[in-house]
Order: C-alpha cells, then structure tokens, then sequence
C-alpha cells in the first residue's frame, strides 16, 4: 500500500475543511468586547476621539472576517498558507507591528514637542527672572532730589 | 569684544560639587563672556550655586538630556545676539585656561567652529579600550563622509552665530551631539576646525561615552551617514 502523502493535496484538504464555529464564536464575543471597551474608555476619557477609529474598525474587521472565513481562503492560497487562521494570525501580526511603528512615530512627534515646551519654558524663566531684577533695580534706586514721587 | 557678544554654555545635570571650579576658573580667563549654566533638571543645588557664582541660569523642568541642554543654550546665545559661544562640560574634563585658543581661530575667521582635540597632539590624552574603538569607529565614518578630525566626541566648543543657525534646528539631537551633528554642520557648508587641548580625566563616577553606550553611538552614527547620504541624494536631485 503506497502511504506517500502528496503535500498539496493535503494542503487543499486543509484549506477546504470546514472550520469549526467555536473559533468564530470567540472570535465575534473577543470583537464586541472590544468595541464594548473601546466605548467605556472613551466614556471615562481615558481615550481620546481620534485614537477610536483604528480599534472600531478591528472590532468590525474580526466579526466579518469570523462571519464569513471563506473569504480569507483565496488570501491563505496566495501567501501559502495552510489554514485560514494562520493567515488570521499573519494579518494579526503585521497589523500590530504597523501599529507599533506609528505610535513609535506619535511618541517620536510628542517627544519632540515636550523637549521644545521645556526649553521655552526655561527661557522664558530665564527672561522673567532678569525682568524681575531689573524691575527690583529700578524700584529701589533713590529717587533725584524735587523728582515726582 | 563686548560683553554679551560672548556667551559660555555649561550643561549640568547634578554637578553642584564641580561646577564652583568650573565658574571660577572662567571668571579668570574669559571674564568678559556671560556665562550660562542650563540645570538639566538636577535634583541636587546645581542651579543654586550657578547662580551663587553669577551665571545666568536656565532650569529644565525635567532631565531632557546633553544635546538638550546643550540646544537651549544655544536659543538663548541666539536669541541674545551672542556672537560667540562657548561650551564646556561641567564634570572637569574642560580647563577653561584653553578657552582663548579656540576663540582665537574664530576671532580670525579660520573657522565657523572649532573643536577642543584630545588627540591632535599624540600622547595629551589616554581613553579606555571601548572608547577608543568607539572614536576610532568616529573617526573612520566621519572620514568615509568627508570629514577629517581627531576627536568626534569632544564637547569642548566654540563657534559662531552661523553654527547656532543651524544647531538650534529640529535635527540636533536630545541625547548626545556628536559625530551626526558635525557632519552636518560640514554638508552645511560650516568651517570645522580643531584646536590641540589637554583635557583631564572626568571627575564624575561614569562618563556619558564609556562602556556600551559606546556602540550606542556608532549604531547612531552608522544611521546618521545613511540618513545624510540619502539627504545627500536628495540635495542632488
């Protein structure tokens, strides 16, 4: 009996197996929960406005992507994968190292911005304090004899 | 040269113990500069006793590093009108008696800026395994980008107003100015000159270039000639 596996052939399998609906269901409970905390955050201000839309749009991502798993089986055959949730997994992960690099990029931006407000604000210390010195100056010098009080 | 035209920067960061000789030393030699002390956030009386010594004092909120300090001194030399500036580490490396070699390649237009060498006289400077490699490392890159000098991480300075244009410009980096920043001052166009110095050992229990930070800065430098090289690109395109 020939027991050799042909790799694609096994590969297809796999990619034409049913997946179960315990992934999805988590899947569906794991996006509202997000969007569920994403809203609360925003609630309590604890997450500004501008940073909501990328996690709403995860949470709508996850739940069609959950719906309807067919859809990523053309994308599992042109990246090579085997199974349509390592491809869910790979997209997971580019996803977090972009969002990684922006935010590394924002904190870049506002690093720059602090660094700029603390020397103003130590130069404008600076300035208030030679005024102040000069204003202590001109306050206590004598005043010329018959000059207006 | 009249006073305020000069102006000696000294970034401190916990340095009360060192800086009085530090003050006293320039008050003797360069009387005529006004000396700022930018207090990088100390926790300790480093501004208290600037002050004490008459320098101008500019207090950082917070620690925001060397190249920080070192840049708010600039925005005020500028924002002074100064057309000279000085800088000196305040940890003793520096002797101020050396001040007026430097200046003097400045007051004859040899230079637009004009660095405190270790090592431009053999034998006036001894560093540890790490650091040489690493200045050596300095060295070599800053050769491959046109630029020829002995001691890339020399903080004993003094330059003119064209340099302050440029130094207090987004790129100058928070945490350590060096190899990256001359090359650009060199593709600016800028006159970079050394002057033989002898420097002491630094009083201060670890040196900002010592051990691995040593690597830190050639990967920084390494970023730098390429980010420099693509500008250079760009510049030709």
């Amino acid at each position: 009996m020939d027991q050799t596996i042909d790799l694609g052939q096994l590969r297809e399998a796999f990619l034409q197996a049913s997946e179960s609906d315990t992934p999805r269901v988590i899947a569906v409970v794991f996006s509202v929960l997000l969007l569920l905390a994403v809203l609360l955050l925003v609630r309590r201000r604890r997450l500004r406005e501008e940073y909501t839309p990328i996690w709403v749009a995860v949470s709508v991502v996850i739940t069609l992507v959950a719906l309807r798993l067919d859809l990523l089986v053309g994308l599992t055959r042109a990246v090579g994968g085997w199974t349509v949730s390592s491809t869910l997994f790979f997209l997971g992960e580019v996803f977090l190292l972009l969002i990684c690099l922006q935010y590394a990029v924002r904190l870049s931006r506002h690093g720059d911005r602090i660094k700029d407000l603390a020397q103003e604000a130590a130069l404008m210390r600076a300035r208030v304090d030679r005024l102040s010195g000069l204003a202590a100056r001109e306050r206590d010098r004598p005043l010329a004899p018959g000059a207006p009080r | 040269m009249s006073s305020g035209d000069a102006i000696t920067l000294i970034p401190a960061f916990n340095e009360e113990p060192r800086l009085p000789a530090i003050l006293e030393g320039l008050r003797d030699v360069f009387g005529e500069s006004e000396v700022v002390v930018i207090d990088d956030g100390s926790r300790d009386g480093t501004g208290a006793v600037a002050r004490r010594h008459g320098a101008t004092v500019l207090t950082h909120p917070f620690n925001l590093g060397y190249g920080a300090a070192l840049q708010t001194g600039y925005k005020y030399a500028l924002g002074r009108g100064a057309k000279l500036v000085v800088q000196i580490d305040a940890d003793g490396q520096h002797d101020p008696r050396q001040i007026p070699a430097l200046v003097r390649l400045l007051l004859e237009g040899e230079a637009d800026l004009v660095l405190g060498s270790r090592f431009l006289e053999p034998g006036m400077y001894h560093m540890g395994r790490m650091r040489t490699i690493a200045r050596l490392g300095f060295q070599r890159l800053a050769r491959v980008a046109g630029l020829q000098i002995t001691d890339p991480t020399s903080g004993f300075q003094a330059m003119n107003r064209a340099v302050l244009d440029l130094y207090t410009l987004e790129f100058f980096p928070s945490d350590y100015p060096d190899v990256d920043v001359l090359l650009e001052a060199h593709r600016s166009g800028l006159r970079i000159r050394e002057c033989p110095v002898a420097m002491n050992e630094s009083q201060r229990p670890s040196t900002l270039h010592g051990g691995l930070k040593s690597l830190y800065y050639i990967y920084r430098l390494a970023l730098a000639l390429f980010a420099g090289l693509r500008l250079g690109n760009q510049r030709q395109g």
